[in-house]
């Protein structure tokens, strides 16, 4: 990578005034697309919980639905049954549309989407949207920018597709952290990354996961999604088949083989080693650490 | 989110399995017809075979409403200036609106040949998939190469750009959440706001589309495109004997209309 400030940055304290997680709760979530003559079902009676700085990782084949879910959400489209409840709050209850705004969603493949003449702007987007003052947008960009690795200084004045692939990627998650978020949702960050970006970004979403932001994980990487989140939730065609916390008996073989999963490398090796895969250690350091 | 206009519906009705190049000479001689024929005598003969196809086809009457819909504005002010203007024996006049029995008349027809012919040429769209049409056209135009017309390539042109139509909806909808995630908004605000709202949205997808574009070029060369020298197809058109009887039924309905 060219050039590529390490993650450093400010630590987790210091990731803006952001408040604590927001608590998340689909209730029966339903959403079909329409077609040229059908209405094809992609969300089918959805339902979790997640508690305010929990983890949670979307699992499921391509087109099991996940994309749709996170979108629904973040209120992009509304759901034909079923409500998304944030903080406990209803849809169309008081307070209910700024608590979405307080919703990062941060698309496929984002750095398509960016568009200002320089790294600052492009990041400014958002916050400016939320009607701050400037004062408070050059902060937030400051600090979002910090964060993802692109310190201000070096990157602020830098054209967006100038940068490199990774370096775009880290950009455009910067343009929706900068809006502080509450509760971000990912959808597939990690896809067609390097392995040094790839862990980079893994660490800025660890960062975020200890400064209690609450974080919802779309990914097909099994070994990110077991070293960031504490639960899963696995879509077959729109419908839950797994929720709840890792759990790794015999029977989940067959259900991760029928979504086209694997289970992660460390738990693998834990059951390999005859240990309890559901003791097995989320990172490698663990795991070295735990063998010692 | 999809066009409005020249939108295929898919079927297997007589209409569909007919020949685009029969289709469209069928259609355009219709027109030609329609044009130069002018009583409604004669136009509702028109209107009737054309409706006739259209109920062949299969497709439902909702899709001919979407094609049209757009139109309506054109029809309408097609009547209204034919009402207001046309020259006839006035039976009420206000400052410069005359109203007359004849402009009435002159107006009502004007705006039936438009439906007519937008209801010809929606059996046409809707029937035939658009790269069928661009091969039936490519070979319409064949003589063209005589004169240094690159008919295939103009036509390969238009096949692309069809195809990506549908692939740059997709991502302008993508990029229009992605920023309306970020705050942006589209829906409110005068003109000026909502074209200014369109920068963060234009500027990708003009990105993307050049990309695409570079990829494409480089992907067809790998597969040793080439301009300028004739393509051989897997699926040559062919006309069949169901071809050779539209065209004489067109024939006879044009006919009929020139005659009543």
């Amino acid at each position: 990578m060219s050039g590529a400030g390490e993650v450093s940055g400010p630590g987790a304290q210091d990731f803006g005034a952001a408040p604590a997680g927001m608590r998340l709760a689909c209730r029966g979530v339903t959403y079909s697309y329409e077609e040229a003559r059908a209405a094809v079902p992609a969300v089918r009676d959805v339902s979790l919980e997640l508690r305010p700085g929990g983890s949670l990782a979307l699992l499921g084949a391509s087109g099991a639905g996940k994309s749709t879910l996170l979108q629904l959400v973040r209120g992009l489209d509304e759901p034909e049954a079923g409500a998304v409840l944030l903080d406990g709050v209803e849809p169309g209850a008081d307070g209910y549309a700024a608590l979405r705004r307080a919703i990062g969603l941060v698309f496929q493949i984002p750095e398509l989407q960016l568009f200002a003449p320089s790294a600052r702007e492009d990041v400014a987007f958002g916050p400016r949207r939320l009607g701050w003052p400037e004062e408070r947008v050059a902060d937030a960009v400051s600090a979002a920018l910090a964060l993802v690795g692109l310190p201000a200084e070096t990157f602020g004045d830098r054209h967006p597709y100038a940068l490199s692939g990774g370096e775009q990627r880290r950009l455009a998650l910067a343009g929706v952290l900068a809006m502080q978020p509450r509760l971000l949702l990912l959808d597939e960050p990690f896809v067609s990354l390097d392995p040094g970006t790839r862990r980079e970004l893994a660490q800025i979403l660890g960062r975020l996961k200890t400064a209690g932001v609450t974080i919802v994980l779309a990914t097909h990487d099994v070994d990110l999604a077991w070293a960031l989140c504490e639960e899963l939730l696995v879509l077959r065609d729109g419908a839950v088949v797994a929720s709840g916390p890792w759990a790794f008996g015999a029977a989940d073989d067959d259900l991760l083989a029928r979504n086209r999963l694997r289970e992660p490398l460390l738990v693998e090796l834990w059951r390999r080693l005859g240990r309890d895969p559901a003791t097995a250690p989320r990172t490698a350091a663990e795991a070295a650490e735990a063998l010692a | 989110m999809r066009p409005a206009i020249a939108q295929y519906y898919p079927g297997d009705s007589l209409m569909h399995r007919l020949d685009p190049r029969a289709k469209f000479v069928a259609v355009s001689a219709l027109a030609v017809a329609l044009f130069v024929r002018d009583s409604f005598l004669g136009l509702a003969v028109y209107a009737v075979a054309a409706a006739l196809a259209y109920a062949i086809s299969g497709v439902p009457v909702q899709w001919f409403w979407r094609a049209f819909r757009p139109l309506l504005w054109l029809v309408g002010l097609t009547f209204l200036a034919q009402v207001v203007f046309a020259p006839g024996t006035p039976f009420f006049s206000i400052w410069f609106i005359h109203l007359s029995w004849s402009g009435i008349e002159l107006a009502a027809f004007l705006s039936l040949r438009l439906v007519v012919l937008v209801l010809a040429g929606s059996v046409l769209t809707l029937t035939t998939a658009p790269i069928a049409l661009t091969d039936g056209l490519a070979w319409l135009g064949r003589p063209l190469r005589r004169i240094k017309v690159p008919t295939d390539e103009l036509a390969l042109m238009v096949t692309i750009a069809l195809r990506f139509i549908p692939t740059l909806l997709v991502e302008l909808d993508t990029i229009m959440r992605a920023q309306r995630a970020r705050g942006a908004d589209f829906r409110s605000g005068g003109l000026r706001e909502r074209a200014h709202a369109l920068v963060p949205v234009l500027i990708p997808l003009f990105v993307l589309s050049f990309r695409r574009a570079d990829e494409l070029a480089l992907a067809m060369e790998a597969r040793c495109y080439r301009p300028g020298i004739v393509r051989t197809r897997l699926h040559p058109l062919r006309a069949r004997p169901a071809d050779a009887l539209l065209l004489l039924v067109t024939a006879a309905v044009i006919a009929a209309g020139l005659l009543v």
